[in-house]
């Protein structure tokens, strides 16, 4: 599904960051992504996501090159193929917890009937992860285990194939983190998508079927579920 | 410690070097706007003082008769006594023309001087010989003069005798000369000389002193003003007892002589009248001194016949024993002859008296017969009869031009004979009570005084002499270099005129440097958790953040004082050329003063300080609020209910100013206002979500409406901004002073008149009165038809905004306001608290020297400093104090620089004002070219300078829309950097905002759909600003646009356009800044 070759990418302040890396995922793979900070996971994730562009490398999504999409290609790309999760949930201060999951639908216009079924579609998924009744909500009224599944929903709501999660548990408890673990395993397993998933966390990790390691620019498998 | 701290300080402005800098800019640029200001208040007053000074020459003191005339020896005796320097002239009003095809001429000063005039001032070089003409470089300029050129100098007769006195005679057409121009006078050769407070630059003419005697029928040459060089003591009082101890009786125009038939010393005056102040002084002086009073009878009649034209005398019963019977007379021999009377018979007196405003009218009175005098001793006296201009030394009765209409006819071969044999003699007395009462007049109780034979001539010299109170006598002395610093210090303040007109920039410089200050903390915000996490205490993280702003303060303001200079220098070019209209002079210098540089760089610096210490309060404040999850949403119910209230007010108050025409512009006024508050609460009310959109319709357009529902004013406090501009732009436009609109309208400016003409030589006809049309053949097409109202002028200093200096005696017009009763004549801008009509009030009899007057509302406010209720006073000629209390102010009006008065207190108080010198004229307004031909013609030899009302009202509506004009170019700049504060704005916004579109950039939202929609919601604010301040300006001035007022539409389409194609390129420019690659730094995790 995924098919990253010879990537490279330097910065002018902290310099090489990813070296020559290959990475090939498949669909309904789960992979973590663990290293110290700065070594360039983050980097890894924008790239995969077309936020970022690569020095040199090849990427191919469901066999086709992405890499050199146009910024409005690359947008439609996200919008249809990838969903993101970051360590902090970004939930727009202004927007109900319910207009914040429908978000990205709003990207690109949609028909009636498609738009209600993208509506239905975020309900469920508000119902499964256990936020149905925070809709009217605003951010600043839940938890931040809350908002970070209601940012899990949103990621998920135009059914991409492919979740980004970067350091997902970053900013939750315990508790919440080991929540978020067990429902993300769970949306891999019941809908086949693949996820990607940067992360500090043993206990996280340990979850997903691929363990790797980035050192040195390069990708180093670290164990296989 | 200290070190430590201002090491902190300077990395971290070092670090943040482009938001200091932006602060440092803002701020200079405030700096620069009032120091600027502060610098042109300065130089105009500086300009205003070196031109007076430079004016006056080597003048300090100036010793002024009025309009009376003294001896040219004053000067030399006055300086003998003081031991300065002093030398006197002649000043006159005139006018002077060439003898080119098309001639002009034009209202002139003209001194008439000797060679120590220019000696006077320093000036060696000049000297002015008889029959030599010197003129200042603006006249020559004017009417395109050169040496060796002729020019026709004309003016009213130079006289001592009122033009309006009793029996002075008629010189309507004035007096002309015809020089040689012999050279033009640089300012620095004191061309420019006056005596006046004014910058505007006068043109002058200087004449030998003896060329004078052109312009009057006394051989001997009289001057009006004595200048004293400068002098280390200016103690008015000192120079006061000198001059009362310097005037001697030929000052005042009194001589002395000895009565032939009595033995009697006497003074007589050059007047024909002796003014009731001089006889009341001479009278406690000497006590025994007994005035009495001749007058020319038209008539004496008894039962059996008339004698026609005698003299009749008012005696003292002190000096004519058995004359002290009231209604008694006395007649000599050859009168009861020819009236075949007996005494106890009665006999009627009639005679020309003035009324109160000096127009003749016959009166009479009936007296009984005391006694027949025989024409011996003292009751054949010749004296007695004053020296009466035209009748004095006339050889016979027919060639009387007594100044008082003699029928030739009456005259008969007796008379004839009696005034061969006993000239003026008297033929009857009565009592110098009786005769006081019906025969005195403005100009004095007597024509002669008269003292006991017992005093020596010598006594009486030496008992008058210093004894006269020169204010009491007509003279006025001023010190005129402080008169001028007063002036130009009181006059109108361009400092804060122009931090007045440069609002928007201030208001523009504030918003941006707010807006730059909260980008500026907001960056600040990890540095202060940081310095908090450090243990730095509250106190010190406030110490080093003002610390901060102190040194961007001082560095902008500091920067910004200097760029004042530059700002004042471009002000002062612009006033010089462009904006000449508010100054009426190209002759201003920018000039540098420490103290308004001090002043703009410190109140600046303290308006920042203290704008930086709320705004790190706030911050500081903010940071230490604690996140409880309490959603605070602005009231959305709240701002309805006040929405619905101000709609309801808003209509009522349209619909009222819609039916109540009368009170329509105030009325229009506030609708604009309310429509502009109640446009902002629906605005507002918009973004609060009153216009609901349901959950599941949801559009990526609602974002930006949905971000602002948080933070309202952020979106409503640009809208405020750019609309207020706009509203204040707009109503500054159409509030133009348009003359033209109103100049046929009576409740206007011109009074509904058509014409408003000034002449060089008053005319002292009533031309309402037959002999009067007659005397100036406006019985004839196209006069016949207009109307004029005559109005006399006694001289001040113009008090109109087009003299800078603040005036404290201005021009007193005397009018008769039952014309414009009559007329509905002009409109008040204020009267008096009771209401009173203002007009009726000025007719009010003088009580204590106090009467009523009226001026411009303009002139009330900036020329005098004064308003409605308040009293003006004025040095009477005849040595009062005149107390004016403002009856009303009138709306701008074609008096602008005058204050007006009864005429008839004109002539009571100021006797040497004669004639009238104003005309204001109506009559078919489409014939108004065709009039001004004919009345050019027929005035021509009056110096006339006949302008349409219309026009004179537009001169002055221009110095008002020059004003205007500022405050649009100057708004338009202000809303300019406003403008760039919008694309501030979207910068703030665009950051606080970051990770909202980096999240959408991540969810798939295309670059341009972000920018598109950041712009959009701009743009809304934008456009919402600019109609809303149209639509709120459009009504407040809907009475005025209704009402064709000319309106500047052009500027203002050009305006708007500008704001808002600046406003679109900005936000334009901002957006394409957006770039991907920094929105991916949003996402990452601070």
């Amino acid at each position: 599904m995924l098919k990253l070759k010879g990537i490279s990418k330097t910065f002018q302040q902290r310099g090489l960051v990813l070296n020559n890396l290959d990475l090939e995922v498949k669909q309904g793979e789960s992979i973590s992504i663990m290293g110290p900070s700065g070594s360039g996971k983050t980097t890894l994730l924008n790239i995969i996501g077309l936020l970022d562009k690569p020095d040199s490398g090849t990427l191919l999504f469901k066999d086709e090159p992405v890499i050199n999409y146009t910024g409005d290609e690359a947008a439609a790309y996200r919008n249809r193929n990838i969903g993101f999760i970051f360590q902090d949930h970004h939930l727009l201060p202004y927007l109900t917890i319910y207009d914040n999951i429908i978000l990205p639908t709003l990207a690109y216009r949609h028909s009636a009937s498609k738009s209600a079924a993208l509506e239905k579609h975020a309900r469920e998924l508000m119902e499964k992860v256990g936020i149905s009744l925070l809709g009217p909500k605003y951010p600043v009224q839940i938890s931040g285990g809350e908002a970070q599944r209601a940012a899990i929903v949103r990621a998920l709501v135009n059914s991409p194939s492919l979740l980004l999660a970067d350091e997902p548990t970053g900013a939750l408890d315990l508790k919440n983190s080991e929540i978020l673990g067990t429902l993300l395993m769970e949306l891999n397993k019941e809908t086949g998508i693949t996820l990607i998933i940067a992360t500090h966390s043993q206990l996280l990790a340990g979850k997903m079927s691929h363990r790797m390691q980035l050192e040195d620019g390069k990708l180093l498998p670290l164990f296989k579920n | 410690m200290i070190k430590g701290l201002l090491h902190i300080i300077f990395s971290s402005l070092l670090y943040n070097r482009k938001a200091v800098l932006n602060q440092v800019i803002i701020i200079a640029i405030l700096a620069a706007v009032i120091t600027g200001s502060l610098l042109t208040g300065y130089s105009v007053r500086k300009s205003l003082k070196d031109t007076a000074f430079e004016r006056m020459g080597n003048t300090s003191v100036l010793v002024s008769s009025g309009l009376r005339y003294f001896d040219t020896t004053l000067s030399d005796r006055l300086s003998e006594n003081l031991g300065e320097k002093t030398v006197s002239l002649t000043e006159l009003n005139g006018f002077c023309q060439t003898f080119a095809e098309a001639p002009v001429s034009k209202k002139v000063k003209i001194y008439g001087v000797n060679n120590d005039f220019f000696r006077f001032h320093g000036i060696d070089s000049i000297s002015i010989n008889k029959g030599d003409v010197f003129i200042n470089a603006n006249l020559a300029k004017q009417i395109n003069l050169k040496p060796g050129d002729d020019i026709i100098i004309r003016t009213k007769a130079i006289s001592d005798i009122p033009a309006d006195a009793p029996f002075a005679t008629a010189d309507d057409a004035g007096r002309s000369i015809v020089l040689k121009v012999s050279g033009v006078l640089k300012d620095e050769q004191v061309g420019d000389f006056s005596l006046g407070i004014s910058q505007i630059v006068p043109s002058n003419i200087f004449i030998n002193s003896e060329d004078l005697k052109n312009f009057s029928d006394k051989q001997k040459i009289k001057h009006n003003r004595v200048l004293i060089k400068n002098s280390e003591n200016n103690d008015l009082n000192y120079f006061d007892t000198v001059l009362r101890q310097t005037i001697s009786l030929p000052d005042l125009g009194l001589n002395f002589r000895t009565v032939e038939a009595t033995g009697e010393n006497e003074l007589v005056s050059d007047r024909i009248f002796i003014d009731q102040i001089i006889t009341d002084d001479i009278r406690k002086i000497i006590p025994s001194a007994a005035p009495l009073l001749t007058y020319l009878a038209n008539t004496i009649e008894s039962d059996k016949g008339l004698t026609p034209y005698s003299f009749i005398s008012a005696l003292p019963s002190e000096l004519y024993n058995g004359t002290e019977v009231k209604n008694k007379i006395r007649i000599n021999k050859w009168l009861a002859d020819d009236l075949s009377v007996m005494p106890d018979d009665t006999i009627k007196l009639s005679w020309f008296a003035p009324d109160s405003i000096n127009q003749l009218i016959e009166k009479s009175a009936s007296f009984t017969i005391s006694r027949i005098v025989n024409m011996d001793s003292i009751w054949s006296d010749q004296t007695l009869m004053p020296e009466f201009p035209g009748i004095s030394g006339s050889e016979s009765c027919s060639e009387w031009d007594a100044g008082v209409p003699v029928e030739i006819s009456k005259i008969r071969d007796k008379d004839e004979d009696y005034w061969d044999k006993y000239k003026g003699t008297p033929k009857a007395f009565i009592s110098y009570e009786s005769g006081k009462v019906i025969w005195g007049n403005n100009y004095g109780p007597a024509t002669a005084i008269r003292f006991p034979v017992i005093i020596s001539a010598e006594e009486i010299k030496s008992k008058l002499t210093g004894s006269f109170v020169p204010s009491r006598s007509g003279f006025i002395i001023s010190d005129l270099r402080k008169d001028s610093i007063e002036a130009a210090n009181g006059g109108v303040d361009f400092g804060s005129l122009f931090i007045s007109l440069g609002f928007f920039i201030i208001l523009s410089a504030l918003l941006l440097l707010s807006l730059s200050v909260s980008s500026y903390f907001n960056t600040k915000k990890s540095q202060v958790a940081t310095l908090f996490s450090l243990g730095f205490k509250n106190q010190l993280i406030r110490r080093i953040l003002f610390l901060e702003t102190v040194l961007i303060s001082v560095t902008g303001s500091l920067t910004g004082a200097f760029l004042g200079l530059l700002v004042n220098s471009y002000i002062i070019k612009a006033l010089n050329s462009v904006w000449q209209g508010a100054v009426q002079t190209d002759t201003l210098t920018a000039s540098a003063g420490l103290l308004p540089v001090l002043a703009g760089f410190t109140s600046t610096l303290l308006l920042i300080l203290v704008f930086f210490h709320l705004k790190t309060g706030y911050f500081l404040n903010s940071l230490s609020r604690k996140k409880d999850g309490v959603l605070n949403l602005p009231s959305q119910r709240t701002n309805l209910w006040v929405l619905i209230a101000a709609s309801i007010i808003l209509a009522v108050v349209t619909v009222s100013s819609l039916l109540i025409k009368d009170h329509s512009i105030p009325l229009s006024f506030t609708a604009g206002t309310l429509l502009f508050i109640t446009s902002i609460l629906l605005l507002r009310q918009y973004y609060l979500g009153g216009i609901y959109v349901s959950e599941g319709s949801r559009k990526f357009s609602d974002l930006g409406r949905l971000y602002y529902r948080h933070n309202p004013a952020s979106a409503i406090a640009p809208v405020i901004f750019i609309s207020a501009g706009i509203f204040a732009l707009f109503i500054t436009s159409l509030n133009r002073m348009d003359a033209g609109k109103s100049a046929s309208n009576p409740g206007g400016g011109t009074g509904g008149y058509l014409f408003w003409t000034e002449l060089n030589v008053p005319v002292t006809d009533d031309l309402k009165t037959s002999s009067g049309i007659l005397n100036y053949g406006l019985d004839e097409d196209p006069f016949a038809e207009m109307e004029f109202v005559q109005i006399s002028r006694k001289e001040g200093d113009d008090a109109s905004c087009l003299n800078l200096n603040h005036v404290s005696s201005p021009p007193l017009l005397g009018i008769d306001p039952s014309d414009f009763i009559k007329k509905g004549s002009f409109s008040f801008a204020s009267v008096s608290e009771d209401g009173s009509n203002p007009w009726e009030l000025l007719q009010s009899k003088a009580v204590n020297n106090t009467i009523y007057g009226i001026a411009d509302q303009t002139v009330l406010q900036w020329g005098l400093k004064i308003k409605t209720g308040d009293t003006l006073i004025i040095r009477a000629e005849t040595g009062h104090h005149l107390n004016i209390i403002i009856a009303g102010g009138l709306k701008a009006s074609i008096f602008q620089g005058n204050v007006l008065i009864d005429k008839a207190s004109l002539r009571k108080y100021f006797p040497s004002v004669s004639g009238s010198s104003i005309f204001l004229i109506d009559g078919d307004h489409e014939r108004s070219e065709s009039y001004k031909t004919a009345l050019m013609d027929r005035f021509s030899g009056l110096g006339p300078n006949i302008e349409s009302a219309g026009a004179r009202l537009a001169s002055f509506n221009e110095v008002t829309n020059t004003y205007l004009s500022v405050f649009t170019v100057l708004g338009a700049f202000g809303m300019m950097l406003g403008i760039f504060g919008l694309g501030f704005i979207m910068f703030r916004n665009y950051n606080l905002r970051k990770q909202e579109f980096a999240l959408l950039s991540a969810t798939g939202f295309t670059l341009r759909t972000i920018r598109k929609s950041l712009f959009s919601d701009l743009l809304l604010i934008l456009i919402s600003g600019i109609i809303l301040g149209i639509l709120s300006a459009l009504l407040a001035t809907f009475p005025s646009i209704q009402n064709s007022i000319v309106v500047s539409w052009k500027i203002l389409v050009i305006t708007i356009l500008s704001i808002l194609i600046t406003g679109v390129a900005v936000l334009l420019i901002s957006v394409r800044t957006i770039k991907s690659e920094s929105l991916i730094n949003g996402l990452r995790k601070d």
